[in-house]
């Protein structure tokens, strides 16, 4: 039992940093048609910076809140620096051809992958460091016995609960977000009814920038910091994201709890091993039964 | 591939390139050190691996960053068949290629259905997933530790005839056969009415269907034959010394994607081109960096720093790579 309710904990606190990760990709995924493989690449730069920031003396939520602005500044940039000349080049022979004009994005954004860690390990050498926790790693005591769940647990879990919420209302109350998604529906209509979408794709992957530098921010108190240290986040975050549907937040966090789920489980259970494997089995489960994931919409290829 | 065999033309331009290739690596190779011919073995080595990915992602269109768990496959189906039952590698490395190609047929049939970002992140899952299996069965595979394999030593026959190669020469001499009946085989199917049904499915799945190109089995077709080059590329990979998970990382996926895109994703001169890139770029970049005074942590990075800046500059400018513009034609 006691072993039971501590993989549910950790479950549900790690699966909550993975819902937040999903939904980066899928923000990116709809607002500009790219599932971006740098993603966790922005987040360790930006928690880099926050690490340094506190190293030096600023107090942890100087770094926290200069961390989020860095990661959107740097996805904003990245997307005007090399996503949207690709998208405005569709012209050219190697992306007419209609596979191609999927996996050239995915290239790209496996080089800015490898700049961005190749910069960090120039920037600030390879070796691994601890990055610090706002609120407390030991777990609760109940009549005596400590709790498998933190107060850091209850942050991360309040903190991504939270950022869901303002998520959810910006995209359905707020006028930009309605541009957003009709950006996302089709490019080409939004275009014409005036909605500026070079503005709103940039818009998209700052806010996705900034969901996974807040993903950094929180996982690495329990893991360390180093230039590879996310790569794992990004693909377990792919995984959460195509479980839920690819095109719909909801799915998105719903996907990164039954991941987070699923690999305490079997850290739990079988071997720490083994985890890899669950996912490639999860994934490939969900793909076979329902490609566009849980929570997807019906499957709408363009033809 | 029957229509190979009724134009004989394709045969004969193919021919032509690799006993081209052939003499060019072996004048080369002999003017070198033995450093810069192990390096050449390794070139000739991602040369198929990358051929793979030509074939997968040039071809037909389909993204794959799994290309380094098959290549595992391969040196972990050589290192048991040496290992186990002292097989020789003349031997043992062909027969790798059938556990390569049963493992893509596999990946195939769950890789037809997917496109674009999905299969990538899906073989990117697999990429990390399979060389975890070492660990699991660690009585089979020895977990971490891996497998040693090499190349050994020439044969009599061969020292009698050309006198004693070095270390490095000889793996140069093994890897070379290989690289070239891998040429051979890419020439050939690129050429063929074979390779032309599946750029038509790169380039549009619905137009290739209504000219009865049944592209659910092409593609299947396609991961396989990808999977045979990526598996004997691995083998001759594990060859250099030790068959372990360190040493089909993800990383060495990525590194073949690279190559492929530099040097021209669409042909197979792109794809040599890229290869030599990569393998010997590190090399290039210490030479102009000797010229100043850098600490260590700058010069370890620089060369990822390097390859990575040119990955995205193609893709931005020229996305046919190197060797691309003359490739297009299409009759």
């Amino acid at each position: 039992m006691d072993t039971f309710l501590a993989a549910l904990f950790s479950g549900t606190s790690r699966g909550a940093i993975y819902a937040l990760v999903a939904l980066g990709l899928v923000i990116v995924w709809r607002g500009a048609g790219v599932v971006n493989f740098a993603q966790m690449g922005q987040a360790m730069f930006s928690t880099y910076i926050a690490s340094t920031l506190i190293q030096n003396g600023n107090s942890y939520w100087v770094g926290f809140f200069v961390a989020l602005f860095a990661g959107a500044a740097l996805g904003a940039f990245l997307d005007i620096l090399v996503m949207r000349p690709l998208s405005n080049k569709k012209k050219t022979e190697l992306l007419s051809s209609e596979s191609m004009r999927a996996a050239i994005p995915v290239i790209a954004s496996l080089g800015i992958l490898g700049v961005l860690q190749a910069l960090a390990g120039i920037i600030w050498a390879a070796e691994e460091r601890g990055f610090p926790a706002p609120a407390a790693q030991e777990g609760f005591t109940v009549a005596g016995s400590v709790m498998p769940f933190t107060s850091f647990d209850v942050f991360v879990i309040s903190i991504v609960l939270i950022t869901l919420t303002m998520t959810t209302i910006f995209f359905k109350k707020t006028g930009v977000g309605l541009a957003m998604r009709a950006t996302a529906l089709n490019q080409e209509v939004a275009r014409l009814s005036g909605i500026r979408t070079n503005f709103t794709r940039t818009l998209s992957w700052a806010i996705s920038g900034a969901a996974s530098s807040l993903a950094g921010l929180l996982i690495t108190p329990t893991s360390n910091l180093s230039p590879n240290t996310l790569d794992l986040v990004l693909i377990i975050g792919f995984t959460a994201a195509v479980v839920g549907g690819l095109d719909s937040p909801a799915g998105a966090v719903l996907g990164g709890f039954i991941v987070g789920l699923v690999i305490s489980f079997v850290t739990f259970y079988l071997s720490p091993e083994d985890v890899f494997i669950s996912i490639l089995a999860v994934l490939l489960i969900v793909l076979i039964v329902k490609p566009r994931g849980i929570l997807g919409g019906k499957d709408s290829r363009r033809v | 591939m029957s229509s190979t065999a009724k134009n004989p033309s394709i045969i004969r331009r193919s021919l032509r390139r690799t006993i081209f290739f052939i003499i060019a690596i072996l004048a080369i190779g002999s003017t070198f050190e033995p450093y810069n011919q192990a390096q050449l073995a390794v070139v000739l080595i991602y040369f198929i691996g990358v051929l793979s990915v030509t074939i997968l992602t040039g071809i037909s269109g389909q993204i794959s960053l799994g290309q380094g768990a098959l290549m595992a496959v391969g040196g972990y189906s050589t290192a048991l068949l040496m290992t186990n039952y002292s097989v020789s590698l003349w031997i043992a490395v062909p027969a790798s290629i059938v556990g390569a190609g049963i493992a893509g047929a596999l990946l195939g049939i769950a890789a037809a259905r997917l496109s674009g970002p999905y299969l990538a992140g899906t073989t990117l899952v697999i990429a990390l997933a399979i060389p975890t299996i070492a660990n699991r069965f660690m009585s089979v595979f020895k977990g971490d530790e891996g497998l040693p394999v090499d190349v050994g030593y020439p044969p009599s026959w061969f020292t009698n005839l050309f006198g004693e190669p070095s270390y490095e020469e000889w793996q140069l001499y093994v890897a070379l056969p290989f690289a070239a009946i891998a040429l051979f085989f890419a020439s050939n199917l690129l050429l063929s009415r074979t390779g032309r049904m599946w750029k038509s499915i790169r380039d549009h799945e619905t137009a290739a269907a209504l000219a009865g190109v049944n592209y659910s089995r092409q593609k299947i077709y396609v991961f396989i034959i990808a999977s045979i080059f990526a598996g004997l590329a691995g083998a001759l990979y594990g060859l250099r010394g030790l068959v372990g998970p360190s040493v089909y990382p993800v990383a060495l996926s990525l590194t073949l994607l690279t190559a492929a895109v530099l040097g021209g994703i669409r042909s197979i001169f792109g794809a040599f081109i890229g290869t030599v890139i990569v393998v010997f770029l590190p090399d290039w970049i210490d030479l102009v960096l000797d010229n100043f005074e850098l600490s260590e942590q700058v010069s370890n990075f620089m060369p990822a720093l390097i390859s990575s800046l040119l990955l995205i500059l193609t893709v931005v400018i020229n996305p046919a790579g190197v060797a691309g513009g003359h490739h297009h034609k299409h009759k």
